[in-house]
């Protein structure tokens, strides 16, 4: 069952259209990442999912009903967007009061979310002493104090370093084990990879692929390289099997489309000697990127 | 509703501005009490001996400061989120963004309230002070120093929720607070010097004079002093605030409340 639905989401901000006709939907229980380079639209569109932004044209529901909507909205999603979005001047045991006095949650789950997150001992610092860890970290709080079934999260592990990524990635894996839906956005593949069912790829505004794991890996391609004293004469011959062949040094070939077999059935054919081959498959952060290459050379030629 | 308004009164006891602010109304009103209550009596000053009602009105209503100070607190209470970033959180709590605008508004007015209490009390500590330390009797009834800082403390209400509408319509912290000391200091001033018949109409003169100040003492530049047409009867200076804070926030909630939170 879809939990959350984007239907033909579009937004303008004048003339700049910031998210270009975008449908998807996210299945209850599923950790979705939401992938695209920095402007491709996914804050925006995270942002519409939840009411604080007004989508110029389409709708999004959460179980069915726009986020307004909701009887206890924060009771169903917990929502993070920016790290610095809290008051510098409350501790963080006042800033989680008043989201639970604002959202109707128990006054206990307040030390129950410092603790989860690991920040029960700077309870009572001023937030505006925090690191940007701490003020993720307080962000994941905030959006748990309701448990929530539903969890958006932006760019959480923007600006953390790589042990603050290691923390969240287990974090994820949690959530993801507790059986919620989580939609978390990342301009890194390799930070939502280990965690998520499936993936969102958005770029200048425009929904690319929404897809599985798993079929995003389907797409990962290989390069074999292959070291030849007559690459023109091998380049040749592969191409006319309809490989892609590129001449890279005086010596080298890069060959695309074709596996390591048919290039060495095809150059022994041809009796060109070859005195090395390699072959190297994308890892899924290429593919991402590919895609998005390949629609910022769309965008280019429109 | 009643959840919202708690929030908001939450939100400003955990954050040391209301209290830092509710310091600068006293101190401020303390200071400008002092100062009218030294020039009282003495020649070309134009305030009154402490011994006369005159006189000693002048020091126990110098309580305008404070309701600046609450205009100010008010304008932060609305706007202070969009600077600190923090309105997503609000609006992700309670996507009703015309519940948020009235809560604030509730609790701007009750923290205005406050500044107006404490400054009317202040003001008239000093006067009283001031009049018997010099061995002159207290010339004005309980009643009316009672009216005086009740007057106060109205006024300064109004002007908090008068505030959380400009915050809202203008969304910038620091634009609305130049707006409020601008519009206090230099626009009443200037229409006020110029057009004498709508002086009592103005929010600021009008809101001073709920507080027993007579037209023109709490008005800065040209202004100061000016008498000529008379205040407003309480209730309609009362109503006239509340209207355009009313106002204030329906443009506010019809215009820049309804746009995205970026």
């Amino acid at each position: 069952m879809a939990v959350i639905e984007a239907r033909n989401l579009i937004k303008r901000f004048g003339h700049v259209v910031a998210v270009d006709d975008v449908t998807f939907s996210v299945e209850q229980g599923s950790v979705v990442g939401f992938l695209g380079p920095n402007g491709a639209g996914k804050t925006t569109t995270l942002r519409m999912l939840v009411g604080l932004v007004t989508p110029t044209e389409g709708r999004a529901t959460i179980n069915g009903r726009p986020y307004g909507q909701l009887p206890s909205p924060a009771r169903v999603v917990g929502a993070v967007f920016e790290s610095s979005s809290v008051h510098p001047g409350r501790s963080a045991r006042n800033h989680l009061r008043v989201q639970a006095m604002a959202t109707a949650a128990p006054v206990g789950r307040v030390d129950e979310v410092l603790d989860l997150v690991g920040l029960t001992g700077a309870a009572e610092r001023r937030i505006g002493g925090f690191s940007l860890g701490m003020r993720q970290r307080l962000g994941l709080a905030t959006a748990l104090l309701c448990d929530p079934e539903i969890l958006i999260l932006d760019e959480p592990a923007n600006g953390l370093d790589p042990e603050g990524v290691h923390w969240l990635r287990r974090f994820l894996r949690d959530l993801a084990r507790d059986g919620r839906t989580v939609v978390v956005s990342s301009h890194l593949l390799s930070e939502v990879a280990q965690t998520a069912d499936a993936v969102v790829i958005m770029d200048h505004g425009r929904l690319i692929t929404h897809t599985t794991l798993a079929e995003l890996t389907t797409k990962a391609g290989q390069t074999i390289r292959v070291r030849t004293p007559r690459p023109d004469q091998l380049a040749r011959a592969l191409a006319a099997r309809g490989a892609g062949v590129q001449v890279v040094a005086s010596d080298r070939l890069e060959i695309t489309a074709a596996t390591s077999e048919e290039v060495g059935t095809v150059a022994a054919e041809a009796q060109i000697p070859i005195f090395e081959t390699t072959t190297e498959t994308d890892d899924l952060e290429d593919v991402f990127l590919r895609l998005t290459a390949e629609a910022t050379r769309l965008e280019v030629t429109r | 509703m009643t959840r919202s308004v708690r929030t908001e009164l939450l939100k400003l006891r955990s954050t040391r501005l209301p209290f830092a602010l509710a310091g600068l109304a006293a101190e401020l009103t303390a200071i400008f009490s002092l100062l009218e209550g030294s020039r009282a009596g003495s020649s070309g000053t134009g305030v009154a001996p402490l011994s006369t009602a005159a006189g000693l009105s002048v020091v126990t209503t110098v309580t305008g400061f404070a309701m600046l100070v609450a205009a100010v607190a008010g304008v932060t209470i609305a706007a202070g989120e969009f600077r600190h970033q923090d309105a997503t959180l609000t609006y992700l709590a309670t996507p009703n963004r015309s519940r948020v605008l009235a809560a604030k508004a509730l609790v701007a007015a009750l923290l205005g309230a406050l500044y107006g209490l404490l400054a009317g009390v202040v003001a008239t500590t000093i006067g009283i002070l001031l009049a018997t330390s010099q061995g002159d009797h207290i010339a004005l009834s309980a009643g009316t120093l009672a009216a005086h800082i009740g007057g106060a403390t109205v006024g300064a209400a109004l002007l908090g929720a008068t505030g959380v509408g400009l915050g809202t319509l203008i969304r910038s912290q620091l634009a609305g607070v130049i707006a409020v000391f601008v519009w206090a200091a230099v626009i009443e001033s200037v229409i006020g010097g110029l057009f004498t018949s709508i002086r009592p109409y103005l929010p600021y003169t009008a809101a001073t004079t709920l507080a027993g100040a007579k037209l023109g003492n709490a008005a800065f530049g040209p202004a100061h002093g000016l008498t000529g047409a008379g205040p407003l009867p309480f209730v309609a200076a009362t109503a006239l605030l509340a209207v355009i804070a009313a106002l204030l926030s329906a443009l506010g909630a019809r215009t820049t409340l309804k746009r995205d939170i970026a």
